[in-house]
């Protein structure tokens, strides 16, 4: 009977998704649920790089920020279509991380999530002093967006709409990329990259092709941060926010796409209602976290996942 | 002849671990490389096999000079290195581990198993299993099968015996056997009778140097010839 639950979720995953945000509308405000969606998406495209292919990266709100900016800017000197501005938003931040990656994905470790945050530092010095004339420096700038037929993205459900559409699109593509010789590949890389290096695969390229992918993926969810606020400001860029998304990959559980969504909408619900009841909140997320590391080091859905029972393959080898 | 190692030296820093190491390997030949431990045997098989630069000296393969050339590349172009360690990716299973190698090497999935399960058919069993639960035989078994994918020109086996069960030896013995003639291979061993009935050429190494090549079947059958070295 489980076992035929779980099949029946596997297959019709995306309508449980779509179905578990719609319940939630009723609970929270439809823009502030379209905020979860954004920021899940968010999370799925840093688990890209940090879950499946084991780097961790301090600096992943350059790409954020890249596709909030990207978007405002289009709408203000380009079109104010919206799915224009999603364009855009995307391909700025994939542009940012091709300019980066052969740089960036060269690098592991420390090295890896430091080279990250350092690329944040400038990308948010430039949005705040450099390019202030264009970017509104601290003040931010406004984005504002036309229809595109029926799609009314002023309408909140019509943006709630729209950003679940993506989000669903995004998880299609990531389970279907991590579940093909690709994705087997980038966990490969994450065990030990010398030894795939034998096989014959340039694992460099394969990294920047990941790298580009997530940016994008982070670019999308900027894109539509913007278009949910219909404004952007440098935070939505800043380096010190990048611990929100590490925080949410860390309690979902890595390198699954349903650790992500799960992830994604425990560390929004934590932060944005915990504080109406504790006053240091940010103190709760340490405990939080200490109690991941110690006691769900796999994350909320590896916890699940080692509960639920397995197709029965599992012989033990003599 | 298929590989053309001269005069090489690899060096870690300022140490020299290998010097003037000269050996060659024919198509289709078992060459065995036998020495005590930290003589230079997987530095030189590393070394060919393009992780570590050479100090000095040249690798051919194949009739052009391969050099510097990085890892990938030479995979790619036919050499395959099987770890001593005997590590498969544990956390992916047996199957995405053959996938692995297939979708390198463009063969289609279902002939990559195949080609596996021919070299073992028990892993059969285990394909849809996490390869770290394989015993080490078996995950040696799968790494030879593995290697062997999109038939390669040269195999690069370090220490394939090693640690190894005497009933698990002889099924890998019986692996190495079958594929003997088929596909060139430059095997680091110190199981002295696998090297002694598989052998048809042996060269024994002594302090990063190349002390002794032994190509006559008499010379590599006497046991005390090659027990010296070890």
């Amino acid at each position: 009977m489980l076992a035929s639950i779980q099949r029946w979720l596997a297959r019709f995953d995306l309508v449980v998704i779509a179905g578990l945000f719609l319940a939630l509308l009723p609970v929270l405000h439809v823009q502030r649920t379209t905020d979860f969606i954004v920021f899940c998406l968010y999370v799925l495209s840093f688990d890209l790089i940090y879950g499946h292919m084991g780097r961790l990266s301090f600096g992943h709100m350059l790409y954020l920020g890249a596709g909030a900016y990207g978007a405002a800017l289009c709408s203000v000197h380009l079109s104010a279509n919206p799915i224009v501005a999603l364009a855009a938003s995307v391909i700025l931040a994939g542009a940012v991380g091709l300019l980066l990656g052969p740089l960036v994905v060269r690098t592991t470790g420390a090295c890896f999530a430091l080279i990250n945050l350092a690329f944040n530092q400038v990308g948010h010095f430039v949005v705040l002093i450099a390019a202030a004339a264009y970017t509104g420096g601290e003040d931010g700038m406004t984005a504002a967006f036309s229809r595109v037929g029926p799609l009314n993205l002023s309408q909140r459900t019509h943006m709630f709409a729209f950003a679940l559409a993506i989000l669903l699109a995004a998880v299609w593509f990531v389970r279907r990329l991590t579940g093909s010789p690709f994705g087997i590949l980038l966990r490969s890389v994450k065990e030990k990259e010398e030894r795939v290096r034998f096989l014959g695969y340039d694992t460099t390229r394969y990294k920047l092709v990941a790298f580009v992918l997530s940016t994008s993926l982070a670019g999308a969810a900027g894109g539509l941060s913007a278009l949910n606020y219909g404004y952007v400001t440098p935070s939505f860029i800043d380096p010190g926010r990048n611990v929100e998304v590490i925080f949410a990959a860390l309690i979902g559980g890595a390198g699954s796409v349903y650790g992500a969504l799960l992830g994604g909408v425990a560390y929004m619900v934590i932060s944005n209602y915990l504080p109406d009841y504790v006053q240091r909140w940010e103190m709760f997320l340490g405990f939080a976290l200490l109690l991941l590391v110690f006691r769900f080091r796999s994350g909320l859905w590896g916890w699940i996942a080692q509960r639920a029972p397995r197709p029965a393959v599992e012989e033990v080898a003599p | 002849m298929l590989l053309d190692v001269h005069n090489l030296d690899v060096a870690y820093g300022l140490a020299r671990v290998v010097s003037d190491a000269s050996i060659h390997v024919e198509r289709g030949e078992m060459v065995f490389l036998v020495g005590r431990n930290g003589a230079g045997k997987t530095t030189l098989l590393r070394t060919i096999a393009g992780f570590l630069p050479a100090a000095a000296g040249d690798v051919a393969f194949d009739g052009a000079s391969v050099s510097g050339t990085a890892p990938e590349v030479l995979a790619r172009g036919g050499i395959r290195y099987v770890f001593q360690d005997k590590r498969v990716f544990t956390k992916l299973t047996v199957r995405e581990n053959v996938q692995l190698a297939a979708f390198a090497q463009k063969v289609p999935l279902a002939a990559a198993i195949e080609r596996v399960v021919a070299i073992h058919p028990r892993i059969a069993r285990f394909l849809d299993a996490p390869a770290g639960g394989l015993s080490g035989g078996q995950r040696q078994l799968l790494l030879i099968g593995r290697a062997l994918i999109g038939d390669p020109k040269l195999l690069l086996i370090d220490e394939p015996t090693e640690g190894l069960a005497a009933g698990t030896i002889d099924e890998v013995f019986e692996v190495l056997s079958n594929t003997k003639g088929k596909v060139a291979m430059l095997i680091v061993e110190q199981n002295l009778p696998v090297v002694r009935e598989l052998g048809d050429r042996v060269y024994a190494m002594k302090e990063g140097r190349i002390a002794v090549e032994l190509t006559r079947p008499e010379e590599i059958r006497d046991a005390a010839r090659l027990e010296a070295y070890l």
